[in-house]
């Protein structure tokens, strides 16, 4: 009896350490880092570079991330992520490199654009009851069809066609060159700062303001919060235009880093994105989840893919190890529960 | 109960989804066809006046720069006759609709199509039909099955990869540590270019010491690169598949401060690209991959003309180097 009543006790503090999504989230990312210590690739594993190198890398990503973490909290998805990063990187070449505009008139162009677009999804799913898969199914095929009519299919790069048909070549605007840059005695990359900026913005929206609250409400049960009161419409249009505004963030990041404009940027990082909301906890079903856990995703995707691209693995048992790490970790976090 | 009634309604969303994707995508379909038919006709009227000679050209995909280039370099030198008229489709990488797109230029009976194919076994039959109803048929860069086509251009990605190889020996003087950024190497132009690179560099003391796939792609290339540089304090030069590839190679390197000590290799050498990259001195070498657009517009001049021509045309190409890049690159042997 008393034996019993023990073991219970035992299990039942066991399962409420188990049960906090962030301690299983960072078993993850912890699980990947061992590998990482492992396979360390003669030792490249341990130098800081290689570390800032993968938050640079990632960042990109995770940006993307934060809008998709909100958007699913309210148990919605966004599809368009990656084809308006393509959109905001070419618009954002185009201004500040061919049409010579001053950088703070180019950022704030592009994220305009960004959020404009992020809150017609928004509409569309709100007001016009889309189901936002659908709305942002189409807002991704738009997006992308807008990227390569903006830029007439080519690159927006630093050499600008003549009407005579030769290129003449301009410098790169100084701003391109401040976001590629790396400070801190060159320890951390500027993208990777943005990036931190993106999940502290997030985690006050989520954590402080009533708007967070709303999104979770909308995301637990649709109509309990509509009953309540809750601006479902406005909540949904907010939520959407700020991934779109971080879509803009992510596409000028991008643009920076490539020096130019790619009309085929960001291609399938929506997929990305969603894996690395999902990875680190947040339930796809909405309501529940956070942006702790996505910046947890984000370091276990990024420490997965430096891994097996230090080691130089080969691309089809890359793939492979991917996805099955993928399913292991998600499978980790539900058995539990 | 509840939970039933989730998994009915996610399978419900699941249908409808799919539903959508399929509506979505026909709908689309539709109005290209609608569109391109109605250019069709408008193109057909057009050369009641001015043109004598209507070209049908049919690109797999004009999501690659490569291939809008390709497209480019045909218009150009079509602008320089008159008498010609061209009218351009996009299969927008969808075998079946380039077949449709050859059947509705044979139907609208032009004088001649060229065809640049998404693959070889679905549209080896369409091209066939247009042949045999008299229709002077040239293909681009990649082949169909078969001999039923009036004529193949193409360019060789072996021995581009090879001559890149062969360079790559020359520059270094036989000896050194050479990373390979490959392209997809489930695509053909991947392996050609690994064979032919492999190939180039037997027999010299070239040591790869890291090889990865970057599929094409630029943020790859750069971050592979930050892998091998984070690895290896030695690295004389990168070959990579293309030149995005080696310019995503090229800002790793830099901003890692070690680009001074590498020379970075590509393939493709398209005039707003790789040529630009060779002159502003971040590509050492940059190798032509012709498009071929301006030889398929002079082989259809010459098939008008009434002359018999060779079944297979390969392109011959350039390697642009500093040096040489102010007179228009320098021809492969």
């Amino acid at each position: 009896m008393n034996k019993q009543s023990r073991l219970t006790e035992k299990s039942v503090t066991k399962n409420a350490l188990l049960r906090s999504p962030l301690l299983r989230a960072f078993a993850a990312l912890v699980l990947v880092f061992l590998i990482g210590m492992v396979f360390n690739a003669d030792g490249a594993f341990f130098k800081w570079n290689t570390h800032r190198d993968m938050l640079r890398h990632i960042s990109v990503f995770a940006i993307l991330a934060c809008g998709m973490t909100l958007v699913i909290i309210t148990a919605g998805i966004d599809l368009s992520v990656g084809s308006l990063l393509g959109l905001t990187a070419v618009l954002f070449s185009l201004f500040s490199i061919q049409k010579a505009w001053s950088p703070w008139m180019s950022l704030l162009a592009c994220l305009v654009v960004g959020a404009a677009f992020g809150a017609v999804s928004g509409g569309l799913v709100g007001r016009f009851k889309i189901q936002p898969f659908i709305a942002t199914l189409a807002m991704m095929v738009f997006a992308r069809g807008m990227a390569k009519w903006v830029s007439g299919g080519q690159k927006i790069s630093t050499a600008v066609l003549q009407p005579d048909g030769t290129y003449h070549y301009v410098e790169v605007p100084p701003i391109f060159n401040f976001l590629n840059s790396k400070i801190l005695n060159e320890n951390i990359a500027v993208v990777t700062l943005i990036f931190l900026g993106c999940i502290l913005i997030c985690w006050i929206i989520l954590a402080k303001l009533r708007w967070g609250r709303y999104i979770y409400a909308i995301g637990g049960n649709e109509e309990a919060a509509r009953l309540s009161g809750i601006p479902i419409i406005r909540t949904k249009l907010l939520t959407y235009g700020l991934s779109g505004l971080y879509c803009a963030v992510a596409g000028i990041c991008q643009a920076a880093q490539e020096l130019q404009g790619d009309p085929e940027a960001g291609m399938t990082y929506e997929l990305t994105a969603i894996a690395i909301v999902v990875i680190g906890g947040t339930n796809l079903m909405g309501g529940r989840g956070g942006i702790g856990l996505t910046f947890i995703g984000a370091m276990t995707i990024g420490y997965l893919e430096k891994i097996l691209s230090i080691n130089a693995v080969g691309e089809a048992s890359r793939l492979m190890l991917t996805g099955a790490i993928i399913v292991g970790a998600v499978l980790f976090q539900k058995t539990r529960r | 109960m509840n939970k039933t009634t989730i998994q009915s309604y996610s399978k419900i969303r699941i249908c409808l989804i799919a539903l959508s994707i399929a509506l979505l995508s026909s709908v689309s379909c539709k109005k290209q066809d609608e569109k391109s038919g109605a250019e069709m006709e408008k193109a057909e009227a057009a050369d009641v006046s001015a043109s004598r000679w209507t070209i049908g050209m049919s690109q797999c995909n004009l999501g690659e720069p490569w291939r809008v280039q390709m497209n480019l370099d045909v218009k150009n030198e079509a602008e320089k006759h008159p008498e010609l008229k061209v009218v351009f489709k996009d299969a927008q990488n969808d075998s079946l609709k380039q077949r449709s797109q050859i059947e509705e230029f044979i139907n609208a009976g032009v004088d001649l199509i060229i065809v640049s194919p998404k693959e070889a076994a679905p549209l080896t039959a369409p091209v066939a039909a247009a042949y045999e109803s008299g229709i002077p048929v040239i293909v681009l860069d990649r082949r169909v099955l078969g001999e039923k086509y009036t004529c193949f251009i193409g360019a060789d990605n072996k021995k581009i990869g090879k001559a890149a190889g062969e360079w790559i020996v020359e520059r270094l003087g036989g000896k050194g540590r050479v990373v390979e950024l490959k392209g997809l190497m489930t695509s053909t132009p991947g392996q050609d270019r690994h064979t032919g690179f492999r190939d180039g560099i037997k027999g010299s003391e070239i040591e790869i010491i890291f090889e990865a796939d970057m599929k094409w792609l630029e943020p790859e290339a750069r971050k592979e690169m930050e892998s091998a540089l984070a690895r290896f304090e030695n690295i004389d030069l990168v070959y990579a598949h293309n030149d995005p590839g080696a310019h995503g190679a090229y800002l790793a390197a830099k901003a890692a401060g070690r680009e001074e000590d590498i020379i970075f290799v590509g393939i493709d050498a398209l005039p707003h690209e790789g040529q630009i990259y060779v002159k502003q001195g971040v590509l050492g070498a940059s190798f032509e991959y012709p498009t071929g657009g301006r030889e398929a517009i002079r082989t259809a001049l010459e098939i008008f003309g009434g002359k018999t021509i060779e079944q297979e045309i390969v392109l011959s190409s350039r390697v642009f180097t500093k040096e040489n890049i102010d007179q228009g690159g320098e021809w492969l042997r």
